[in-house]
């Protein structure tokens, strides 16, 4: 029979493996939503004060390497709030966004979820991800790269309060960002 | 390789405003311009806030050289290409930085901020000593140059002194920027990479017959933060201009261009240009166009330059944008571009209007731009368009107004005014067919004068 301490460790670590499972469900979840061009359902697990940031990235060397990354207020390639990620949305929908029409062909890959930090309420969560894009005759793109998410408990489910998006290229390899990570 | 001048007359018909499409994807002639552009040129390299401390660098291109834009300990800016004396190798492999020498990885020599070569392992025993060091510095770029903080370089020694290139026109061009206050270049330079010719990257910066389409969805959706005052355009006429469901393409009230939407167009020597609206008819498209008013800016920019809202273009690569945005369109191909997005702001500015601008500036322009992401699926289609027989066949045509333009000429600057056309791409052509005859500095600069009409 397990001690006391035992049981507590044992159901808390039970715990933490439920809510790995859930943040990894919410990932997927999403990753399908953009994947079938539902925007307006993304759109919707973002909380009103959210803040989605793409940050510039430069070689530097390895002595430098604490300022490879451009920081909010410096230049970004995403530096949206959520009613400007909601304009982007709305862009989208007009029927005359040519670089989306035809659209692309995406696939989200979400891997490596990491719960950094739980307080309860809010989660700060790691992710890596693949976004795989095709366009028209032979078009393609990869985009590898890391997410930090801060994540606020909603429900049985989560918003997104804070997104970085942190790829790992400098000088990014294709013609526009215009999609979603 | 070499084309005769008579060939290079037949790809650019200033009188019938007809490109030949090879231009944009015949390797032979990327090769020519890489040779009488780009190594003749002066290129703009960086901004002096980019580097403010002794050692600090960063890495620009001209051409296709790699090179070292350093701070030095007076003060004052070199520019160096990037690669070692002895096999080539580059002594620098970050993009910025602060250096206190540049070592490099292949043998060991090792060079000042100033391109001097210091040290060579074994230069006693393995070169007996006899190896020159004051000989085989890193190669110093011909010309370096500073005007009001932007820095440019070419590698012709006897180009003419920047300021004289630039002309009015290019000045204009950068005062438009730097009367704005004490500028600096914000962190973070966007890259990124377009599968087209340098050239339609170029030229679309004039092209103010392009937003109401290309960016229909940006205007439509009212995703663009509001920017001066927005006058009535008038309506462009779009009977019969129907999408592939057969249904009209209308366009969003309030466009920004319409039917009576005045520009003016200046043309400049050496194939310099301003394209786009004038500040009296159709307002400043600018956030904070406060600086217009102030004594300093009024007497840098002139009666005519004051009245200039629209792109200059220093030929041949760096648009200067209303959002006080300098964006470069780099060769590396002849199908492929890279643009490099400079933003600068007044380092007096109150931090909001600081962050507003940042805010505009990341929003618009950039590979996640509202307005660029949809610029790129066109200049990637009308470069892949150049390459079948049949298509290359056809020409590229910038005859909107051609014939109709009166050249006026004030203030060192010619000028036409009018509705939207298609003037200021068209010289650009032209002034490139001149380059492209090697011509020698004061004939290119006859050839790309002004006449009275166009």
């Amino acid at each position: 029979m397990p001690n006391d301490n035992e049981a507590r460790s044992s159901d808390s670590r039970i715990a933490a493996m439920l809510r790995d499972r859930e943040v990894e469900r919410f990932y997927y979840d999403e990753a399908a939503l953009l994947d079938a061009h539902r925007y307006e359902e993304w759109l919707a697990l973002f909380a009103d004060d959210a803040h989605y940031f793409m940050p510039i990235r430069r070689t530097r060397t390895q002595r430098e390497l604490d300022k490879e990354f451009t920081r909010p207020g410096e230049m970004a390639f995403f530096d949206d709030t959520r009613e400007q990620l909601a304009a982007r949305v709305a862009k989208l929908k007009t029927g005359r966004a040519w670089a989306e029409d035809p659209p692309s062909r995406t696939r989200h890959l979400i891997t490596n979820v990491r719960v950094i930090r739980d307080d309860g309420r809010t989660l700060e969560v790691e992710c890596n991800f693949h976004l795989y894009r095709t366009r028209l005759h032979s078009e393609e793109t990869s985009w590898i790269g890391s997410r930090r998410d801060v994540l606020r408990r909603a429900g049985e489910s989560f918003q997104i309060a804070d997104r970085k998006i942190f790829l790992e290229q400098t000088v990014l390899l294709s013609r526009n960002l215009s999609n979603f990570f | 390789m070499a084309l005769a001048n008579g060939e290079i007359d037949k790809l650019v018909s200033l009188e019938r405003g007809e490109i030949d499409r090879r231009i944009y994807s015949d390797p032979a002639i990327f090769e020519l311009e890489m040779e009488r552009i780009f190594a003749r040129a002066w290129l703009f390299l960086c901004h002096e806030s980019q580097i403010p401390e002794p050692g600090d660098f960063f890495q620009s291109v001209m051409g296709r050289d790699n090179i070292l834009v350093v701070r030095q300990k007076d003060r004052s800016i070199k520019a160096m290409l990037n690669t070692c004396a002895h096999r080539g190798n580059a002594v620098c492999r970050a993009e910025e930085g602060n250096a206190r020498s540049f070592l490099c990885t292949y043998h060991g020599w090792s060079y000042g901020i100033d391109g001097r070569l210091n040290g060579v392992p074994g230069h006693g025993t393995f070169y007996n000593g006899q190896l020159d060091k004051s000989r085989h510095g890193l190669a110093q770029v011909a010309q370096v140059a500073n005007y009001k903080g932007f820095i440019f370089g070419t590698h012709d020694a006897s180009a003419p002194p920047l300021e004289e290139y630039l002309g009015a026109t290019g000045r204009l061009g950068l005062d438009l920027i730097a009367m704005r206050g004490d500028m600096e270049v914000v962190p973070g330079i966007q890259k990124f990479v377009i599968e087209c010719n340098w050239k339609i990257a170029v030229d679309n910066l004039f092209d103010w017959y392009h937003p109401q389409i290309t960016h229909a969805s940006a205007f439509e959706s009212n995703v663009l933060p509001r920017v001066g005052e927005r006058r009535d355009g008038g309506k462009i006429d779009m009977s019969d201009v129907n999408m592939q469901s057969g249904a009209n393409l209308e366009l969003a009230a309030g466009g920004i261009i319409g039917s009576k939407f005045e520009t003016v167009v200046v043309l400049g020597e050496y194939g310099h240009a301003i394209g786009g609206p004038s500040t009296s008819s159709s307002g400043y498209f600018e956030l904070f166009p406060e600086w217009r008013d102030t004594p300093q800016a009024k007497a840098a920019l002139g009666p005519v330059g004051i009245n200039v809202a629209g792109h200059p273009n220093l030929f041949p690569t760096t648009w200067v944008t209303t959002g006080q945005q300098i964006s470069l369109r780099i060769p590396r191909e002849p199908g492929r571009t890279e643009i490099w997005w400079f933003t600068l702001v007044d380092r007096n500015m109150p931090r909001e209007s600081r962050d507003i601008l940042i805010s505009f500036a990341n929003r618009i322009f950039g590979a996640a731009g509202l307005l660029e992401q949809d610029d790129g699926e066109n200049w990637a289609q009308a470069t892949a368009q150049t390459r079948g027989v049949a298509s290359r066949r056809m020409k590229h045509l910038l005859g909107m107004g051609l014939g109709r333009g009166r050249i006026k000429k004030e203030g060192g600057l010619s000028r036409i005014e009018g509705l939207t056309s298609e003037y200021a791409q068209l010289w650009t052509y032209h002034s490139w067919a001149q380059w492209m005859k090697g011509l020698p500095w004061d004939e290119l600069k006859n050839a790309t004068t002004p006449g009275d009409c166009m």
